[in-house]
């Protein structure tokens, strides 16, 4: 099944407008995770919470770029309705991800 | 890589329901980072607070919310996806009176050590 596309509507609402900044928000949120990530792993000496800030931030570019391609998918003469496949699924990932990272960095370095 | 079966069911909803529950799931999402962050901030940044083991239950608690709440966004997503494509209404959920205790109690908790710290 092919994604859902329909032709243009002026929409007043400025729905399509509202879903693209909305990417870039979230894309915001998870680039304030990663670096608090990236400073939990310097600061108590924890390769692999480097690591997860690392990933987080290439999460937070990825939302950035599935916001710039919405931007595009519903702006034009034909919107493109349907969210990018995995988009949703691979933000909620990240997000799972961070705060898997988050609880463990509370106790990484032995310092509860 | 096929689409999920419910993609097939149903008819196409006005595409002002399909976007706006495409926004809900990701401001779901940004409440979550959001949680995360004031958690991991606290434990982090408040060394002062006493007694350390509530502070740490507390950024723990947070976290784990954090963490119900991104599986949660994505399958309320789906689940509102599959309720307005079938013309159904949308599902009841507890997580938003949840998401409300879990603020005032958090509150609560650092009003408490800030005044006993």
């Amino acid at each position: 099944m092919a994604a859902h596309s329909i032709p243009a509507t002026g929409d007043p609402g400025l729905q399509p407008e509202r879903t693209a900044l909305s990417w870039s928000r979230t894309a915001l949120a998870l680039a304030v995770n990663a670096l608090l990530s990236l400073r939990a792993g310097f600061v108590v000496g924890e390769p692999w919470l480097v690591v997860v800030g690392a990933v987080l931030f290439a999460a937070s570019g990825a939302a950035v770029a599935v916001g710039t391609v919405r931007r595009r998918q519903l702006a034009g003469d034909r919107l493109v309705i349907t969210p990018p496949r995995w988009a949703l699924e691979g933000v909620a990932a990240a997000t799972l991800l961070a705060s898997l990272g988050g609880i463990a960095s509370i106790y990484a370095g032995g310092g509860a | 890589m096929r689409d999920p079966k419910w993609r097939d069911e149903g008819d196409e909803p006005d595409y002002r329901f399909t976007l706006a529950n495409e926004r809900t799931f990701l401001a779901w999402i940004r409440t979550a980072l959001a949680l995360l962050a004031g958690g991991v901030l606290l434990h982090q940044f408040a060394t002062e607070l006493d007694p350390r083991l509530v502070v740490t239950v507390l950024s723990t608690g947070l976290g784990v919310v954090a963490a119900v709440l991104s599986v949660m966004a994505y399958t309320r997503w789906r689940a509102n996806e599959i309720a307005i494509r079938s013309g159904r209404p949308l599902p009841f959920s507890w997580v938003l009176p949840g998401l409300a205790a879990v603020c005032l109690l958090t509150s609560a908790v650092l009003v408490v050590l800030l005044l006993v710290t």
